[in-house]
């Protein structure tokens, strides 16, 4: 055996079996990619349940020759295409989110005040917009629709209408809904402070009526009955929204509901944020789209408070009790962040002012109208 | 004065970088089309029965593949393929208004100079599709074919376009007994998505309306239970049948009426009441105390915690 043969074979075994000759700048780059993501997560706290997985998915993905997101020599799918395969392209993952939204979410505030639901139906004005926009930017149609959807800041909804008619869009879009999402205190006020005036910020609300227990028991029967005939293309989100909100009202299923709420919830936010940062290749990402995905999605969040504002406006012209119209601004479901940012901003006007539940309301209304814009948007693709 | 200029000034910078960037990102994506390869290029796949060419394909904007029939009368089909755009594409046509590809029709066993009908069948046409023909002989290459749309039964429309052998619609232009007709079913893009952009949009509108609808009807329903059962709880008429029924109050051995043991115990109450409380509280509805404030803030905060995104 020769020095020769010996360096040759290190050489190969460098080659082919270790990543350093592998990594290209690219791969670099989108490691800074993940790791800013992860700054912001954990330093900044924006959606860290979320952006831990999908960070840490980016970094893991654009490690040369990795095992990761590609096909064994057998057809197997390897472990991050595993998980986007069966989760994402199967389309099960972001279903079973929302059973787990359902499980947590109280209806209260939306059924003593339906009235609430224009508003949510008034703030995806954004998502009509951006679609607009986008086309002009020679997005394709179904690509419009996919990243027009960030608007309606619900990130399951987000990636279930990408992964259906984008799915070369799924990263970028994935992390613009979840970062505007976090950024929803910031983005938020100015706009909303730019729309009212001092007068119209102090408007108290009548108090909420109590609602029964059978009441809201009753309420995801109703909403699927009517929501799934009309828009039958959203049946697997509303569905599984519905059946999980009917665990908790029904109070017969306490373990399913807990389930629901808490261990699958998290399993699933685990495979789900994995999935979705493992699409984050440097050959997919590094183009112009993500950065104007990116852009369209700020242009969307802030066209998305304007409409739901706007709605409040244009109700108050016709309702005898006033509503606020700060609550409009949580028609953007990004449940309870945009109910929250109404509320601090009623308090900055009058501390006596609090409109938290009132603000539930078109939070709530929000997350069905981002699943109904959703729906549309499937149905006009089929 | 200067650090407002100077946050003024940069707010405009930041403005005109935007649009800076937003100009060159129009620009960039325009030319490389819809950013290099086109995702939605129909692949046509032709399958014959008897007369009749059948292409399934997936069209621009859809999810779901579709049928398109071809049919000749007066000729015979030889063959139909597809075609891609690139070879017809002119900067007056946009490749997003031929959302089912294009095609490449062959017909023979004709007279030289015979014209023929040529039939385009399918469910995924409407009654505005228009057939363009491309001839890359002629000076303006893309023309309008004035193709009828005939409505048939289960929604499926039909082209009908006449195409006479060596006219402008065959490629070759030569009087042969041989026509290649090249083109596709054409339908207005920003048509389409400006028109399904109104639709959906008030569909949503409509969706959550009658949600809201059902649930103020529901909602009355509801109140109304409750307040019959409210009712029947605490009925005032039997309530005074009860107290009539009851016994008379007794005089006390002492000589203490019921009425005077009811004052005294109220007056105690009211004594212990308000030794219990550090300050009086404010029922003014207009400027609660901070006391209350601090109460309503937790009792918010409370009801917040179900809400709250990290606790899922």
């Amino acid at each position: 055996m020769s020095w020769d043969y010996v360096l040759e074979l290190i050489t190969n075994i460098l080659v082919t079996q270790t990543g350093i000759p592998n990594l290209l700048f690219k791969q670099v780059i989108m490691m800074l990619v993940a790791f800013f993501f992860l700054y912001l997560a954990v330093a900044k706290r924006y959606e860290p349940l979320l952006l831990v997985p999908i960070g840490f998915g980016i970094f893991l993905v654009n490690f040369p020759l990795a095992p990761l997101m590609g096909y064994s020599e057998h057809g197997y799918p390897e472990l991050l295409r595993a998980f986007y395969k069966y989760g994402v392209e199967w389309e099960i993952i972001p279903p079973m989110i929302f059973l787990g939204l359902g499980a947590m979410t109280d209806f209260g505030p939306l059924i003593a005040n339906p009235k609430t639901l224009i508003v949510g139906a008034g703030a995806q004005l954004g998502v009509f917009i951006t679609y607009i926009g986008t086309l002009f930017f020679g997005f394709t149609l179904k690509e419009a629709a996919s990243v027009a959807i960030i608007g309606g800041a619900d990130g399951p909804t987000t990636i279930y209408l990408t992964a259906k008619l984008a799915p070369q869009l799924l990263g970028a879009n994935a992390l613009a809904a979840y970062s505007y999402m976090a950024m929803v205190p910031l983005i938020q006020p100015p706009i909303m402070r730019l729309m009212t005036t001092r007068v119209q910020r102090r408007i108290k609300m009548v108090q909420l009526r109590p609602v029964s227990a059978r009441e809201k028991l009753l309420f995801p029967l109703v909403a699927a009955i009517l929501i799934i005939l009309l828009i039958p293309a959203v049946a697997p989100l509303m569905g599984m929204f519905m059946f999980g909100n009917f665990m908790r009202e029904c109070g017969v299923v306490k373990r399913l509901s807990d389930t629901a709420q808490q261990s699958l919830m998290n399993i699933i936010t685990i495979l789900l944020g994995l999935s979705v940062g493992a699409t984050m290749k440097a050959e997919v990402f590094l183009s112009w789209k993500p950065l104007l995905i990116f852009g369209f999605g700020l242009l969307d969040f802030i066209v998305c408070t304007f409409g739901g504002i706007l709605t409040v406006h244009i109700m108050n012209l016709f309702v005898k009790e006033k509503i606020n119209p700060l609550i409009g601004s949580a028609g953007v479901s990004a449940v309870p962040m945009a109910a929250r940012v109404s509320n601090s901003e009623g308090l900055k006007a009058d501390p006596t002012n609090f409109l938290l539940m009132h603000a539930m309301g078109p939070n709530l209304a929000g997350v069905i109208g981002s699943a109904a814009a959703a729906g549309m948007f499937i149905a006009m693709f089929q | 004065m200067k650090t407002n200029r100077l946050r003024f000034l940069l707010k405009i910078i930041w403005v005109w970088l935007i649009c800076v960037f937003l100009m060159m990102a129009q620009t960039a994506c325009l030319v490389w089309a819809t950013f290099g390869e086109d995702q939605e290029k129909p692949q046509p796949e032709f399958t014959r029965k008897e007369k009749t060419i059948t292409a399934k394909l997936l069209p621009r904007a859809k999810s779901t593949s579709v049928l398109i029939d071809f049919e000749v009368s007066g000729g015979e089909l030889i063959n139909v393929q597809g075609m891609d755009f690139e070879k017809a594409d002119r900067p007056d046509v946009d490749h997003k208004d031929f959302k089912s590809a294009l095609f490449v029709i062959e017909i023979g066993s004709l007279t030289p100079g015979a014209e023929v009908k040529i039939s385009v069948i399918s469910d995924f046409f409407i009654r505005s599709t228009q057939f363009w023909i491309f001839n890359q002989k002629l000076e303006t290459p893309w023309m309008d074919s004035n193709a009828q749309n005939l409505d048939r039964p289960d929604r499926v429309q039909e082209l009908v376009i006449n195409v006479k052998d060596g006219g402008p619609f065959d490629s070759d232009m030569n009087e042969n007994g041989r026509i290649i007709l090249m083109g596709g079913p054409k339908d207005s893009f920003w048509g389409y998505a400006l028109g399904t952009l109104f639709i959906r949009y008030f569909g949503i509108f409509i969706v959550l309306s009658i949600l809201m609808l059902g649930m103020i009807f529901s909602g009355k329903i509801f109140q109304r239970m409750e307040d019959k059962k409210t009712k029947a709880t605490s009925k005032p008429a039997s309530l005074t049948v009860q107290v009539e029924k009851a016994e008379k109050p007794e005089v006390a051995d002492n000589g203490i009426t019921a009425e005077m043991a009811t004052a005294v115990a109220a007056a105690l109450h009211l004594h212990f009441s308000g030794l219990r409380a550090s300050h009086p509280m404010s029922v003014s509805p207009l400027r609660p105390t901070a006391w209350a404030q601090q109460g309503r803030a937790q009792i918010i905060g409370e009801r917040l915690m179900m809400y709250h995104r990290n606790k899922r």
